[in-house]
């Protein structure tokens, strides 16, 4: 450990502290910085985060500086000041301050450090700026202003050294410098959107979000990505109603503060065109909306019609929704529980970085809850022609054209958001809440417990699933069904074997790690 | 004409064939790298350099033998390299070097090889020095010929390779952490520090790099012992160096001048004042990156480390510019501003964008385009550049600015107000086909 006196505070760290954490420790905010960031190497560059060693003759930068025990720093003295000042002034010199077009506005690290430094008088004659490109797309998704950039480095140390695919580098020397891609190539890693997260301006901004929406009518609402078995931990940006964009969320155990393009991007497939709002029933060969007061019967006298051959669940839903619905599939099933998952949906290619092979969030509570997994060939031969049976979200009958015709000559209840090929196929449809649109619970790929929070308002006429499903469960006479979802997230930790104070409302902030299940079917129905 | 009684370095400038090895070893060449080999440990060789006094000839005048002693005991690897980039404006020694004695340089670096351990050791020369490159290329050769390089040297179980190194042409890369960059073929900008070199440079390995006119002392060092060359110079800046003089004095040229030699003796009696027609105006001492110093000024200094420190300037590379009185500082400052502007790596900002600033306000000045604020101005960016980035170089292009400011402030002050008198084309580089940009 070592001791030392930042502004007067003595406080003591372990040795190896960088001594900007130390700082930031103390001063409750980071010292003004653009080029330092904790996942990446020292560049050391911007020069922003000076501070005053006693002792030292010259300013030193914290990033690169290490805790000496005995260190006296200050981070306030007017010298500090007038340094991080005039070296703010030095970053906007040449910076087109193009604010009112600019889509990082609002969260803009100059636009920051400019409010707190006061410098309201720009001494730079606008003939002396130097002019660079600007709007010029680097990859699919990035584009850059080179106007714009304070050559902080970042992005090219992160395609260095987290992507190592090495697209970005710094061009020219001096005042000339810029931020290109190499000859003949594009930045189009599936990690490239992190680098306008971490572009401390708006040189780098996405071309998906760009012009959408200014950055502070977004409300944000932690969530868990949906996108693969990983779960990276991320932010939903919001407004009227609408997702804008999804951001990762740091959490060092699962996705340190990355994500993938493609889990990036998923929040598109929310405003798809298909979406499900209505309960559907066949009438005459078509499905008509009705109204639920009239799906309700409908839906009952379905499914207890006859025994059911087939129950399949799918690893989009929540922990909490499974729990029920394998409920509601050993009423529908009965001892003859046939209740799964189809084997190998939501395969795709994964890397070895944070984008998983399985493109499914919450596979692992299938596997813990027994919901196995069954081959597409096995599961048509159960859906009997003309035998109720009730698919719960996804698309099974695009997985195999044999399941597709047997689903369709089965009585077949389906519950979901999209009109796909499965609802299609259906006699009754259900219409439920998508991912940001429901709060619960996905167990990663680590077995890790995340929670999901609801970001958007569903449709008024659909229905939040674990509602719908504990309604149904009355209406079939299964007794009392959880109030609310704590009632329910009870229920569930209890059958994970969870401690009864372990509260799955409030997880810890890195998520809940189940121990393993002893005699679990083995590799989780993958 | 060079002072008879100091020849150290500058011994054999002007002999006939004298970078031939042959000529060399004649003239007592590679002696001391068999006296090293034959009878001194490395650390022997380094405790003689430490005991010489002799400081870093390259600008920053860091003593050398304690440089080479950062060297962490029982580094498996090191890696030593001659800082031959010379670009500092108005330096033009090391060159004197590598054309007159390029085996001085080879055996000097050879011994410091051996003092800190190097097994492999990079001679990095500038990229326009075309016919020096060619020149120490084939001294090299000669020398692993004649088996002072390469396995068993001298009979030794000392081994040693060394590669003749081209750099590119950027100024930064005689920064040694830029050099050492440049060597290992990435950008040529400096690393932050710590870590520093000696303890991981090249190849995160502990890398030493001294300049040509460091290394080519060693050889004398070793040979006549450290005594014999604390003969030379003062107390605290014992032994002799190379000076490059350039402007309108009667002979300018290379010296080898003592340490501690009064600027106006060798003024007077070496370099014979000033040309017909000229008169002093100011010196800038040391290389383009000092504080310029008025003619009183540098008519009471004496020519070593601490009285040029006690005078507001350094000794820095001995790159002497003598301006004579018909010189335009402000023109003067606004090449130096360009150079500093043109070679600033660009990593750090206040470097980056203040040498461009201070070189746009300079050169408005200049035309007639300026305004009484822009002389503070200039100052101002002075004081957002001035110790606030990784390596020097914001700092060498504040010192000169910041001095001329001082001491010439009135001309500045003169074209700020009353711009009509501003003359955009140059006598100036009429006279020395410099181009103003």
């Amino acid at each position: 450990m070592a001791k030392l006196t930042i502004d007067g505070v003595a406080i003591e760290v372990p040795d190896g502290t960088r001594l900007f954490d130390a700082c930031t420790q103390v001063r409750g905010e980071a010292l003004p910085h653009f080029c330092y960031h904790p996942d990446l190497s020292i560049a050391g560059v911007c020069r922003l985060c000076q501070v005053e060693i006693e002792g030292a003759p010259k300013l030193t930068i914290a990033c690169n500086t290490v805790v000496r025990d005995g260190m006296v720093v200050h981070t306030r003295s007017e010298r500090v000041r007038r340094a991080a000042r005039q070296i703010l002034e030095m970053h906007l010199i040449n910076h087109p301050v193009d604010c009112p077009i600019c889509d990082q506005a609002g969260e803009c690290g100059l636009q920051d450090q400019y409010m707190i430094h006061g410098l309201y008088a720009s001494e730079v004659a606008k003939s002396d700026k130097v002019l660079k490109l600007k709007a010029q797309p680097i990859g699919p998704h990035v584009i850059l202003d080179k106007e714009r950039c304070v050559l902080c480095s970042r992005c090219v140390r992160f395609c260095q050294e987290i992507t190592k695919t090495g697209e970005l580098g710094i061009f020219q020397r001096g005042d000339r410098a810029e931020i290109g891609v190499a000859p003949d190539r594009q930045l189009d890693n599936n990690y490239s959107l992190n680098t306008v997260d971490i572009c401390p301006v708006g040189a780098l901004t996405s071309r998906d979000f760009r012009f959408q929406k200014r950055v502070w009518l977004l409300r944000s609402v932690p969530s868990i990505c949906p996108g693969c078995a990983t779960g990276c931990n991320i932010r939903i940006d919001h407004e009227g109603g609408q997702v804008w964009r999804l951001r990762p969320r740091r959490n060092d155990a699962v996705n340190g503060p990355w994500m993938c393009d493609t889990g990036r991007l998923e929040y598109k497939r929310l405003h798809a065109g298909d979406r499900l709002s209505r309960p559907l029933v066949r009438r005459d060969g078509e499905l008509r909306e009705v109204e639920w007061r009239e799906a309700w019967p409908e839906l009952e006298q379905r499914l207890t019609a006859g025994k059911g051959k087939l129950a399949l669940a799918n690893p989009h839903q929540t922990v909490e929704e499974l729990w029920l619905f394998k409920r509601l599939a050993g009423l529908f099933c009965g001892e003859d529980l046939t209740a799964g998952c189809l084997a190998g949906s939501d395969a795709a290619e994964g890397d070895q970085f944070l984008l998983d092979a399985d493109r499914s969030p919450n596979r692992a509570a299938l596997a813990r809850l027994g919901l196995a997994a069954r081959a597409p060939a096995q599961a048509a031969a159960q859906a009997v022609a003309g035998a109720p049976v009730l698919v719960y979200g996804g698309d099974p009958a695009l997985a195999d054209p044999a399941l597709a015709a047997a689903l369709g000559a089965a009585e077949l209840i389906y519950f979901g958001t999209r009109l796909n090929a499965t609802a299609s196929r259906a006699r009754i449809v259900v219409p439920l809440a998508m991912w940001a649109e429901k709060a619960g619970l996905f167990l990663n790929r680590q077995g890790r417990l995340q929670a999901l929070r609801a970001a958007i308002a569903r449709p008024e006429t659909a229905r939040e699933d674990w509602r719908f499903l504990a309604e149904l469960l009355t209406r079939l006479g299964a007794g009392p069904q959880p109030a609310t979802l704590a009632l329910l997230r009870a229920e569930v930790g209890a059958a994970f074997g969870l401690p009864a104070a372990q509260d799955l409302d409030a997880l810890p902030a890195e998520g809940l790690v189940l121990a393993p299940v002893t005699g679990a079917p083995a590799g989780g129905g993958r | 004409m060079p002072r008879d009684d100091c020849r150290i370095l500058s011994a054999r400038f002007g002999r006939r064939d004298g970078h031939k090895l042959a000529v060399y070893e004649a003239d007592g060449g590679y002696r001391a790298l068999r006296k090293a080999l034959t009878s001194m440990t490395p650390v022997a060789v380094r405790d003689e350099v430490k005991a010489a006094g002799l400081r870093g000839r390259g600008g920053a005048g860091f003593p050398t033998g304690v440089k080479w002693g950062f060297v962490p005991a029982g580094a498996s690897t090191v890696y030593f390299m001659v800082n031959a980039d010379e670009s500092e404006p108005g330096t033009f020694k090391d060159r004197w070097i590598m054309d007159y004695d390029p085996h001085a340089m080879i055996e000097g670096a050879i011994l410091s090889s051996y003092a800190v351990g190097a097994r492999l050791c990079f001679i990095y020369i500038r990229g326009e020095f075309g016919w020096l490159i060619d020149r120490v290329q084939k001294a090299v050769d000669e020398a692993y010929a004649a088996g002072y390089l390469g396995r068993g040297i001298l009979g030794s179980a000392y081994e040693l390779e060394m590669l003749v190194h081209k750099g590119a042409g950027a100024y930064i890369c005689g920064e040694e952490t830029g050099l050492i960059n440049s060597v290992e073929g990435r950008k040529g900008q400096p690393s932050i520090k710590p870590p520093f070199p000696a303890v991981q440079g090249f190849l995160r390995q502990p890398t030493i790099v001294n300049n040509v006119e460091t290394v080519a002392a060693v050889p004398y060092i070793v040979r006549e012992g450290a005594a014999t060359y604390r003969r030379h110079g003062t107390e605290k800046s014992p032994g002799t160096k190379l000076w490059s003089v350039s402007g309108p004095v009667r002979r300018p040229g290379v010296y080898e001048l003592p340490l501690g030699l009064p600027f106006r003796e060798f003024f007077t009696q070496d370099l014979g004042g000033m040309a017909d027609g000229e008169e002093l105006k100011a010196v800038i001492v040391g290389g383009s990156s000092v504080p310029v110093l008025t003619a009183d000024e540098i008519m009471g200094v004496n020519l070593d480390y601490e009285s040029l420190a006690e005078a507001g300037t350094m000794l820095g590379s001995g790159g002497m510019i003598v301006v004579p009185s018909r010189c335009d500082m402000v023109e003067l400052i606004q090449v130096l501003m360009h150079f500093y502007w043109d070679e600033s790596c660009g990593q750090c900002t206040p470097c980056r964008e203040g040498t461009g600033w201070l070189h746009k306000i300079v050169k408005r000045l200049r035309t007639g385009a300026g305004a009484p604020s822009d002389v503070e101005l200039l100052e101002r960016v002075c004081d957002g550049m001035m110790g606030l980035t990784i390596c020097p170089l914001a700092d060498a292009a504040v010192m000169p600015m910041r001095s001329f400011l001082q001491k010439f402030r009135h001309e500045f002050v003169a074209l700020a107000h009353r711009p009509e008198i501003a003359q955009p084309r140059s006598r100036w580089a009429r006279q020395t086909n410099e181009v103003v940009r």
